[in-house]
């Protein structure tokens, strides 16, 4: 089996700057993601997942941005319940587009619930990120986890600054 | 980790060519969807394929000599894209590419992502994001026996059939696989915005990272 590696590199390509190159990646005006919703109330993760904390239970998602980034969701794959999650460890995917791409927990603790609308409605995550899209239902093993977390605020402004970076 | 650290930048891209020369294979996504393999698994021998199950998103898919499998391993965050952009740029890619050779291709429509001519298919993309970092990628169809693609629904798409650029261009003399791989690379750096290429042939690099596609 042969197999080559190859390396491509970039003088000044990547600026936001007009250039001769036919740059689809960089529009002038990104309107979709300066509306994407960020809800108050929620923490979120730098991998953009959301935790909503009531009492004992923390229900995990991911946030309109990351939803819109990975374009039609048609698969889910989700923990069994009791299986415990870690911080910042993949506790599962979604598919979208041909791409699997792992979702991150916010928190560590146990998984209590998951929701199982998303075996026949993955598109849920898409429609309804932060209600019917949610994911696991999580009794948190370390609440100081979510101090960690960024607030709606931070959020907003972590998501403009992610997009506007390139 | 110095290579880790090369790869999060956002100056270099990396990525690895497989040129297989050995077992075609059919391979699977992480959705396992095996009922598209329309003969028993323990025929695959006597055609000399194996089967082989991934982490990758996508369907059944065969890949084999005289097919250019790319798989650009790119931290999405340093370069600003999200999976969605990620594939349709892996699309212009080989639309690009295909447009060298005068073959009018385009990208599947909703739910068919993918390269077309017409109604057929010439090009497949998998992809697998894991911390960010893409691995799995893209196979074009230079000039693959054709045949072996009868033996499954390619991709979970039925009815349509499965192209390659030898069948696309007819009497047009081809160059070299080794000149068709590196123009495939190069119309992927361009749609990236990315200007020279550097080919290396230490695989070592790129193997650790592909572990594993050896399920």
């Amino acid at each position: 089996m042969a197999l080559r590696m190859w390396a491509s590199s970039t003088a000044n390509a990547l600026k936001l700057s007009s250039s001769t190159s036919k740059s689809h990646l960089l529009p002038a005006f990104s309107i979709s993601r300066c509306f994407s919703s960020v809800l108050e109330g929620l923490k979120y993760a730098t991998s953009h997942e959301w935790v909503k904390h009531d009492g004992s239970v923390a229900t995990i998602g991911i946030t309109d941005h990351a939803q819109d980034h990975l374009g039609e969701v048609v698969f889910v794959e989700l923990p069994e319940e009791k299986s415990s999650v870690s911080k910042e460890k993949n506790f599962g995917a979604v598919e979208s587009v041909k791409a699997t791409s792992e979702i991150l927990s916010p928190i560590s603790g146990e998984v209590i619930e998951v929701n199982t609308k998303l075996t026949d409605s993955p598109g849920l995550i898409n429609s309804s990120p932060y209600e019917d899209g949610w994911m696991i239902k999580v009794k948190p093993s370390n609440p100081a986890e979510l101090e960690t977390l960024m607030g709606s605020k931070e959020y907003t402004k972590f998501c403009e600054e992610e997009d506007a970076a390139h | 980790m110095d290579d880790v650290q090369e790869m999060r930048s956002p100056r270099t891209l990396h990525g690895g060519l497989e040129a297989r020369h050995s077992s075609p294979s059919y391979t699977l996504g992480k959705r396992r969807t095996d009922h598209n393999l329309l003969i028993p698994e323990a025929d695959l021998k006597g055609l000399g394929a194996e089967l082989h199950y991934t982490q990758r998103g996508g369907d059944i898919t065969f890949h084999g000599p005289h097919q250019a499998i790319l798989y650009p391993i790119i931290s999405l965050r340093s370069i600003g894209i999200g999976a969605r952009n990620y594939v349709e740029t892996l699309e212009r890619s080989m639309l690009e590419f295909a447009s060298v050779y005068g073959v009018k291709a385009r990208a599947g429509h909703k739910g068919e992502t993918g390269v077309w001519v017409g109604d057929r298919k010439i090009g497949a993309i998998g992809v697998r994001i894991s911390s960010g970092i893409t691995s799995h990628g893209l196979a074009f169809n230079i000039d693959p026996d054709l045949k072996y693609f009868e033996h499954i629904v390619p991709c979970g798409i039925a009815d349509k059939e499965v192209t390659s650029l030898r069948r696309e261009t007819d009497d047009m003399l081809l160059p070299s696989e080794e000149v068709i791989h590196e123009q495939l690379v190069s119309c992927l750096a361009k749609a990236f915005s990315y200007d020279d290429v550097v080919w290396k042939e230490d695989p070592s690099f790129i193997l650790d990272n592909q572990e594993e596609y050896k399920d």
